[in-house]
């Protein structure tokens, strides 16, 4: 039996005021267990990424709570909630995911070292090799492909060992080839890490490599697949439920 | 995280500002009081003492009386290890060549004071030839006067032009008469030169000299003897200190600000950055500390540079004060170790400073801003951000009012310094605020038909409010300066020069030419009414400095009342000022007519004078009236300063004629050229640092609007649609900050002109140089679209398809 990582309970988030009030998240509730692979999808502006950023804690919900390896978010600080993302949680984004003025390796030790701890050099080493650019470790990002970046961001959320990875269109500005490393990296994570992988996208294909699919609309959970998931079977899901969305008006 | 390209800007305005720190400081330690040539072999000078504290504080000391200080030299002479104990006298005695003033000698202060021979051994003078004076008539000169031994000199003292003979001849400047003559010249006496056996110990020699002394005189030895240094010379070194400590400040304070602004500017540059390292981890404390390390490092590799360059540039500086006559001739640069000290510790500390409130709100990045465009930051400044810009500007104002109600030009001077960093820093703080109404009213010079480009630079400079605000920082500064210091200047003596023509009445004034002042044969030629002015010393049991000097004017009543507009009699009469005990007192001295006022006049003898009159304290250009005679009898050397005549006169030796406009405007010219000058210094300091500022600002947002040009040439914009983009919106930058600058400096200005007006009981015109203006904002302008121009341009050769975007 494995047991929860991330848990959300009642999410609302609602933005702005008046005329221009917008809600984003409208009372979710779910959980990401352990060890397992999970894609959050929707439309634009179904509230996907902000589902990820308020479990991630990088934006406070206005409702509910969020609790994250038995740590309660809404409990924390801002400086505590920090430290909680540099020991607990791995990010990959679309893109600017590195800091243009270090090399692979040192962005890859940067979290480690943001917390006063000098990881060992075979772990960084290791931590590149797994993403297959051990020998690219002192190239700076401008000379990486985008592809790569991504790659050397994966390798960044490994290697601090965190409790849940989450990963916002991490594809989104790659092509089908770089995409397909990455995903296969992330897969690699929890197959044989045993990590917790949550990743937002509107792409079928890219969902197909999760354990678990998330459909969001109009900041609620609408829908939810798991088991043998296929890129042609999210897709006609995603299909139906805009056929019933429309007919629905 | 130290990057070499992002840090060359900041590097670069704080070694420039360390350097203009390090150079002011260096000359401000080396501008110490000399000890005149002509004591230096006087190992131990007992002076007189010191006169009380008073608004002008080169005023001799109050000397001892001739009975005194030869009591005072037959005891010192007495002393152990004592060879001489001479008395120095000091008086006026210029000699003629050819009939005038000589024009090589007439900025040195000392080529016109006479001595008694005997000072001669104070300064190890010997005679290159012939004998030392003996009798009356004869003169000791120097030689490079070009004089014989033997020939006929005419000297100009007190009373007028007197003949001598030449018996010899020595090596130094001054004239030097037999002690006899010197002593009815100059009854009073400021100084006494020990000259000690060899191998003495003049601190020995001073402590014994101290018992003699006692509270009647102040005991020198070493470089405290510089104090003696002629008064003139003081006054010079006091404006140059002025001068350079308004330049040291003005210097720190624009290196703190356009660092800061460079600084604000690379952070909201990375903000995307920042936010990727709250993302994955870091602390606010540790973004704020790794943006202050980083100043550090900057600051202290910086400040280094900036010392180094300042050492070498002291010396070259130093010879330019000289020159324009804000440091005696004596002076020499000297390599002290507190401003090297205090330099090197400017770098960080500025860097740090500058850094601070950018660190705030770079720590205040939140990790989600990763994930955002970063030009769009469309917060509205704080709360404290707007109560601290509007205290800013109060204060400016504040202090724009004591600039105009300040006493001495000098000292207003000061004030208005401070007012502008004020000023200036209260409006950069606020600009933000303002920038979105300005661009929308600046709008319809920037649009053109079908303006694209116009809804470009509006679009951009209305979206980045901070970013526009940031850039346009230097140029607000430079422009604020540049108005409103020299239109503050400009106005200030306008006002005071028409002031001081309305009070006059009389056709013309002479006014002395090439010599400190007016003989009594002179004004006698001129039949005019004339001022005589003295210093005398008065101890008042009620009000506390001991010894207060005071300006005594020695006047014939009767032309003085006729030629002064302004003299307002409060009780008794002028007409009574005759007998040698009568004086007429200002409204403060809170005194009535019959009082005794007691003052010990220049020749060291104490009189109780008689108060005859009671005048408002603007009626007369001093604090005191007393008969011309009485001057004349206790002062022997006293030089009339101005004669007010009705009519045009040949002017005598040594004089000039003047009108009166042409007199008020020139009264304080020397002192004018010297504000002037001053004011230019200060005006090229911050115009340059702000033009390289604004170039340096407009390089790194060059750097960072690639990627948005790139856009914008893939949109479809042609090559020389984006130079004209990056022109226009440079162009709008500069004129922002043209427009805050000098909104700033009006506010300034009117404050000041309201200040005077009242002052000066009379309308005040403002007065803007405008040229000083143009050139400050051409400047920048000039600056400011080659330094947006040619990046861009060198950007633009590359096609604007894919390239792979900064990182």
């Amino acid at each position: 039996m494995t047991t929860d990582t991330v848990t959300v309970t009642g999410l609302r988030a609602v933005y702005g005021t008046g005329t221009r009030r917008v809600t984003a998240l409208d009372g979710v509730t779910t959980s990401f267990a352990s060890g397992t692979f999970t894609a959050v999808m929707g439309p634009s502006g179904s509230g996907k990424s902000t589902l990820l950023h308020c479990a991630a804690g990088l934006d406070r919900p206005t409702e509910g709570s969020v609790t994250i390896d038995g740590t309660r978010l809404d409990d924390l600080d801002e400086d505590e909630l920090t430290r909680l993302r540099r020991d607990r949680i791995g990010f990959v984004f679309q893109a600017f995911n590195l800091v243009s003025t270090l090399t692979a390796a040192q962005n890859v030790e940067l979290p480690s070292r943001l917390a006063r701890r000098r990881p060992p050099a075979g772990d960084v080493t290791a931590a590149l090799d797994a993403v297959g650019l051990a020998d690219r470790a002192g190239h700076r990002p401008s000379e990486l492909s985008g592809g790569e970046q991504q790659r050397v961001a994966v390798a960044r959320a490994l290697i601090t060992r965190p409790a849940v990875v989450f990963a916002d269109e991490p594809t989104g500005a790659l092509d089908s080839a770089s995409s397909r490393q990455v995903l296969r990296l992330l897969r690699a994570l929890v197959d044989d890490h045993g990590q917790t992988v949550v990743m937002v996208t509107h792409d079928p294909a890219a969902a197909a490599y999760a354990d678990r699919v998330l459909l969001l609309a109009d900041g609620r959970v609408v829908d939810e697949l798991t088991g043998g998931i296929t890129a042609a079977a999210v897709a006609a899901r995603i299909a139906e439920r805009e056929i019933v969305a429309e007919s629905s008006c | 995280m130290l990057s070499v390209r992002r840090s060359a800007s900041a590097f670069v305005a704080v070694a420039i500002g360390v350097t203009l720190v390090a150079a002011a400081t260096l000359l401000l330690a080396s501008g110490r009081p000399q000890v005149p040539d002509r004591l230096a072999r006087a190992a131990v000078v007992v002076q007189s003492p010191e006169a009380g504290a008073s608004a002008d504080q080169f005023v001799p000391t109050r000397p001892w009386s001739a009975t005194a200080a030869a009591g005072l030299v037959g005891r010192l002479s007495g002393l152990p290890d004592v060879v001489a104990a001479v008395p120095d006298r000091t008086f006026y005695a210029q000699p003629l060549v050819d009939g005038r003033p000589s024009a090589a000698d007439s900025g040195r202060e000392d080529a016109h004071q006479g001595h008694g021979w005997s000072s001669a051994q104070l300064g190890g003078l010997r005679l290159t030839a012939g004998e030392p004076p003996r009798r009356a008539g004869e003169v000791v000169v120097d030689r490079a006067l070009g004089l014989r031994v033997g020939a006929p000199v005419t000297v100009l003292t007190a009373v007028g032009p007197e003949p001598y003979t030449v018996t010899g001849l020595v090596d130094g400047p001054g004239v030097h008469v037999a002690d006899e003559v010197a002593a009815a010249l100059a009854p009073g006496v400021r100084a006494i030169g020990l000259v000690l056996a060899p191998g003495a110990d003049p601190e020995r020699v001073a402590m014994a000299a101290r018992g003699v002394v006692g509270g009647d005189g102040r005991v020198l030895t070493g470089a405290a003897r510089g104090v003696l240094e002629p008064p003139g010379d003081a006054r010079t070194r006091w404006i140059g200190m002025q001068v350079l400590t308004a330049t040291a400040a003005l210097a720190g304070f624009v290196t703190v600000f356009v660092v800061s602004s460079t600084f604000a500017f690379t952070l909201a540059q990375r903000r995307r950055e920042l936010g990727l390292l709250r993302a994955v981890g870091a602390t606010g404390r540790q973004v704020r500390r790794m943006v202050g390390a980083e100043a550090l490092a900057v600051g202290a590799s910086a400040g280094l540079v900036g010392l180094l360059l300042g050492a070498a540039l002291a010396p070259v500086l130093g010879r330019l004060l000289v020159d324009v006559g804000y440091e005696p001739s004596t002076f020499r640069v000297r390599y002290e170790l507190w401003p090297v000290a205090v330099s090197l510790a400017a770098g960080p500390v500025i860097a740090v400073l500058a850094v601070w409130s950018a660190s705030r709100r770079a720590a205040r990045v939140r990790p989600l801003e990763a994930l955002r465009e970063a030009a769009v930051e469309q917060r509205p400044i704080g709360r404290l951000r707007a109560a601290t810009g509007t205290l800013l500007l109060a204060t400016g104002v504040a202090l724009s009012v004591g600039t105009a109600t300040a006493d001495e030009a000098r000292v207003a001077a000061q004030y208005a310094l401070y007012a502008v960093m004020a000023l200036v820093a209260g409006a950069t703080v606020l600009a933000p605020v303002v920038v979105g109404p300005l661009v929308r009213l600046l709008r319809s010079p920037v649009r053109r038909p079908g303006g694209a480009i116009g809804m470009l630079v509006r679009g951009g400079a209305l979206t980045a409010t901070r970013r526009t605000a940031a850039i346009a920082a230097p140029v607000l500064l430079t422009v604020a300066f540049a108005v409103l210091v020299s239109g503050m200047v400009r106005t200030t003596s306008a006002a005071y020069a028409a002031g001081r023509a309305d009070n006059v009445n009389a056709g013309w004034i002479v006014v002395p030419d090439r010599a400190p002042g007016l003989s009594d044969r002179a004004v006698a030629a001129t039949g005019g009414t004339a001022l005589l002015p003295t210093t005398v010393y008065r101890t008042d049991p009620a009000t506390p400095p001991k010894d207060r000097p005071l300006t005594a004017l020695g006047v014939e009543p009767e032309g003085f009342a006729a030629a002064n507009r302004v003299l307002t009699v409060v009780a008794g009469s002028l007409d009574d000022l005759t007998g040698a005990d009568t004086v007429v007192v200002t409204a403060s001295a809170n005194l009535l007519p019959s009082e005794p006022y007691p003052v010990v006049f220049a020749d060291g003898t104490s009189v109780s004078l008689r108060v005859v009159a009671v005048v408002t304290d603007t009626s007369i250009p001093g604090d005191l009236l007393v008969p011309r005679a009485v001057v004349r009898a206790h002062d022997p050397s006293a030089l009339t300063s101005t004669v007010y005549v009705r009519d045009r006169i040949d002017p005598p030796v040594g004089a000039r004629i003047l009108d009166v406009p042409a007199w008020a405007a020139e009264a304080d010219a020397a002192e004018d050229r010297l504000i002037w000058l001053f004011t230019l210094l200060l005006i090229g300091v911050s115009a340059g640092y702000g033009a390289i500022a604004v170039a340096n600002t407009l390089l790194l947002a060059a750097a960072g609007r690639a990627a948005d040009l790139r856009l914008i040439r893939m949109a479809g914009a042609t090559r020389r649609q984006v130079i004209w983009l990056v022109t226009a919106e440079s162009a709008l930058v500069v004129l922002i900050g043209a427009l805050l600058g000098g909104a700033v400096a009006f506010v300034g200005l009117l404050s000041v002109r309201a200040g005077l007006a009242e002052q000066v009981g009379a309308p005040v015109d403002l007065m803007v140089p405008w040229p000083v203006v143009a050139g400050v904002v051409g400047l920048c302008l000039l600056l400011a679209v080659l330094s947006s121009v040619l990046p861009t341009w060198r950007l633009l050769r590359h096609r604007p398809a894919r390239s792979p975007v900064g990182g």
